[in-house]
């Protein structure tokens, strides 16, 4: 969409009444205040992004309009008219939907079983299994989604699950549909779908509301943005009348100067080389790492760099090559052995790999180290307190106390556990997947800086990120997967950047 | 910010504490359910608090919460031992045989035990290199084990001659019975072993989150061999004792028994969902089990009845305990 077309819309949402309207939208959970006075209107076929901070509200907000949480005060207006929003019933049924960032659908059913579900057709009480396909892929292929009807959900990624869900959402009569994070675990070939889908939407009226952590597509598909920060509304602007700069800022209220911050640190020592290690999902990856050198891998989801590192770090058996550490032959065959060695895995998902979310924030950072805090049988509980509260404070995980649930955190304060843990134990190779994914603007840059700090302690980093900015800002040396190898290595401080993001794009795709 | 900051995390800290509190007070509450049946029995029949009832409670009630001990650390990994009653069973017949065929008491103590933790190792075995689901697993081992002591003797009761050994169970030492002194031989280390050793905070772990303990280096299938080792384990002393206090060895006995450690251990707080629980709280949960059976029979309540009632009350307490959670 180019900025002439983008302002004809606007002007003419503009005209049109607003559909929905929050006055003084109040929310609290006990003594938590989630949500504070709200005002925003949203207008008949805009495409509204919000923006902020993990824990800023935005989740909050969708609960309360698709009637997953009764509001704590304040009014909401449909079409000028009051409405409750008690039940998630009542929303559905004034077309209130919402596509969530963890796909909620049936794993086992079909792709078309999942687009009826509720809803399905009937013929002398049977069900219409063929007929529902086919009209299934009739409705896919119409909305320009390029996915099975008859295939069963659990046989597709993460990413196509989730056009899956948009699709299913769109085709119920919706007038106000919600994104939440849409884009996290789709390939770009994908995330162009979805934004044809979007935009197809928005000119059939409906209007829709898109949550997302990349910027840049705030400004490729929104009308208008609205900031969120500590659930209070920061402001409401037009894109053209803002920059990503000005919604940082307002999402923290602090400018980042930079951000994918970066130290210069010298390179030492080999510590990790594999030669053409190959196992389930990558084949013949040889690389390189030395202290104080971040090693980036990039590709797109499912190019096999997850399973890459989690090979390497015995989570799942090698089938080929070898992997030498300190210039040492070395059979990694579990967990243990990488981590006795002094390397360590910062996993994809902190929800799945990373944590337990239902225990203690102090057991989740000592998990590796309680045989060093053990004293003969038993733990000694001051060694345990005061290991837990260090990390807690270094690397400013925001929680009432160690023994407080991890459930009960922020995602980036969840995030900083996962790696907290590992500092704890000391490595010398951090291997971090995607460390920054679903995590606010502030934790970001702490990231980075605790990367920075790593390297000049003489550790080495393995950086896998789906974000092309960030990991060719971050890494030294840029190695690009696709479909299981490694098709491309960049020395990221030789060549120009904007050349280089189109040709690593290239060679990710494979075009 | 910063002041909005520490706000959020004093309201943070208060919820901490009142999550501590109220957890307290569930053991606490169980604590007072069980004090309150005994004021109440003790009061409403004449022999409930006579030193006779009281020791035939404890010598009751031990056996239930060794094996609701046991169970537990198998729950809290999110798993479930179906066969603990079926091994206490099935570990009489073996003790029996040892002692009628000449073996020493240790001897055949020793090796009955060795029989329940070859049995906990079988069900781990399954578990995490069959891939068979615990429920399944130990639903077969129930099964199969019943049958096994069948037919080592042919289906008839072994009897056991042994007066020392079948003596222990009826002694008592500074007046408590025996048996309930074998409740604190579990439940002492056990406690040290849950609450206070690396072991107890993995198992903890592998319950909340599998995949995520075994990235933060755990071993979790040794952890899994643990739980069901100590859960068979602590079965096959129950036989043992039960064997004792019976004087007999027959597969048949100790039939249902599983369901009534399960039953203890949630109505003392551990979740089947994993990553809740502890060693006091099945302790307490098999109490007020027994102790409700116990006045029931003094207050010649049809023994019917004392099912529902039993039944009634899990649903009871498990409901409380969850709006409990519900509020965290």
């Amino acid at each position: 969409m180019n900025q002439g077309d983008g302002d004809k819309q606007t002007g003419a949402a503009n005209t049109a009444a607003p559909l929905l309207v929050l006055k003084q939208l109040d929310k609290r959970f006990g003594a938590t205040h989630a949500l504070k006075a709200v005002d925003l209107t949203f207008e008949a076929g805009e495409i509204h992004a919000i923006v902020g901070e993990n824990g800023a509200g935005k989740s909050t907000l969708i609960k309360l309009l698709t009637g997953v949480y009764p509001r704590s005060s304040g009014e909401v207006d449909w079409e000028g008219r009051p409405v409750a929003l008690a039940t998630p019933h009542e929303a559905i049924d004034l077309g209130i939907n919402a596509v969530h960032q963890e796909v909620l659908l049936c794993r086992h059913l079909s792709v078309a079983a999942n687009l009826f579900l509720g809803d399905e057709k009937v013929r002398l009480g049977l069900l219409q299994h063929r007929g529902m396909v086919r009209e299934a892929q009739k409705i896919l292929d119409e909305i320009g989604f390029h996915l099975p009807a008859g295939a069963l959900l659990s046989a597709l990624t993460i990413g196509q699950q989730q056009l899956v869900a948009a699709a299913r959402a769109t085709i119920r009569g919706t007038r106000f549909l919600i994104f939440d994070e849409p884009t996290a675990y789709l390939t770009r070939r994908e995330v162009g779908q979805l934004f044809a889908l979007i935009r197809r939407l928005k000119a059939k009226g409906v209007t829709i509301i898109y949550i997302s952590h990349r910027l840049e597509e705030v400004f490729q598909l929104a009308d208008r943005v609205s900031i969120l920060r500590d659930g209070q509304l920061v402001s409401t602007k037009r894109v053209s009348e803002t920059n990503e700069q000005a919604l940082i800022t307002g999402m923290i209220n602090r400018a980042i100067d930079q951000a994918h911050y970066k130290e210069a640190v010298p390179f030492g020592d080999e510590i990790l080389r594999t030669e053409k290690l190959s196992g389930k999902g990558f084949h013949d990856i040889s690389i390189r790492v030395r202290t104080g050198e971040v090693i980036g891998l990039y590709g797109l989801v499912g190019a096999g760099r997850s399973e890459f590192v989690q090979s390497l770090f015995g989570r799942f058996p090698q089938t080929g090559g070898q992997i030498f550490w300190k210039g040492q032959l070395a059979h990694i065959r579990k967990e243990q052995d990488a981590i006795s060695r002094g390397i360590v895995l910062v996993p994809e998902s902190r929800r799945d790999q990373g944590l337990c979310l239902n225990l203690g924030v102090g057991l989740n950072i000592n998990l590796p180290i309680y045989k060093r805090l053990t004293k003969g049988i038993v733990i000694d509980p001051f060694a345990e307190a005061t290991a837990a509260d260090r990390q807690i404070r270094d690397v400013r995980i925001k929680t009432a106390s160690r023994d407080a649930l991890v459930s009960s955190l922020s995602g980036g304060n969840q995030q900083k556990i996962v790696v907290a843990k590992w500092l704890n134990h000391g490595a010398k190779l951090f291997i971090f997947d995607e460390p920054t994914t679903g995590v606010d603007v502030g934790t970001k840059a702490e990231m980075y800086k605790l990367f920075a700090k790593l390297l000049k302690a003489g550790a080495g980093i393995i950086l896998i990120s789906s974000y092309l900015p960030e990991v060719f800002d971050l890494s030294d040396t840029l190695h690009v997967f696709r479909r299981g190898r490694l098709v491309a290595t960049h020395d990221s401080s030789q060549v120009s950047e904007k050349v280089l993001h189109e040709t690593i794009l290239t060679e990710a795709l494979g075009v | 910010m910063s002041v909005e900051t520490s706000e959020t995390v004093a309201e943070q800290l208060a919820a901490t504490k009142k999550r501590a509190l109220l957890s307290t007070l569930f053991g606490f509450t169980l604590f007072v359910i069980l004090a309150l049946l005994w004021v109440v029995l003790a009061f409403s029949t004449p022999n409930f608090l006579t030193y006779g009832n009281i020791s035939n409670l404890l010598r009751q009630g031990a056996m239930t919460a060794i094996l609701a001990v046991g169970e537990t650390f198998v729950i809290i990994t999110a798993g479930i031992d179906l066969s603990v009653g079926a091994i206490a069973g099935f570990t009489t017949v073996i003790v029996a045989w040892l002692l009628t065929n000449g073996y020493p008491i240790w001897e055949s103590v020793l090796i009955t035990l060795g029989f329940g933790l070859v049995i906990g190792v079988f069900h781990a075995f399954g578990i995490t290199k069959l891939g068979i689901p615990p429920f399944i697993m130990t639903l077969a081992t129930l099964t199969a084990l019943r049958g096994i002591g069948l037919l080592i003797t042919n289906g008839a009761t072994i009897s056991i001659t042994n007066t020392e050994f079948t003596g222990f169970s009826r002694g008592d030492f500074l007046g408590v019975p025996n048996l309930f002194w074998m409740v604190l031989v579990v439940v002492v280390p056990g406690y040290i072993f849950l609450h206070h050793s690396r072991f107890g905070r993995y198992l903890f772990a592998i319950g909340s989150n599998m995949e995520a303990s075994r990235l933060s280096g755990v071993s979790t299938v040794r952890m899994i061999y643990v739980a069901y080792t100590l859960s068979a384990l602590c079965a096959a002393f129950v036989g043992v004792l039960l064997a004792a206090r019976l004087g007999i060895g027959i597969a048949t006995q100790a039939g249902g028994w599983e369901l009534e450690a399960i039953a203890s251990s949630v109505i003392g707080g551990a979740s089947l969902f994993g990553a809740i629980g502890s060693v006091h709280g099945p302790l307490l949960g098999s109490f007020i089990l027994t102790t409700i059976k116990n006045g029931a029979n003094l207050l010649n309540v049809n023994s019917f009845w004392q099912q529902v009632i039993t039944g009634g009350l899990i649903i009871v307490i498990v409901y409380f305990d969850g709006l409990r959670r519900k509020r965290q």
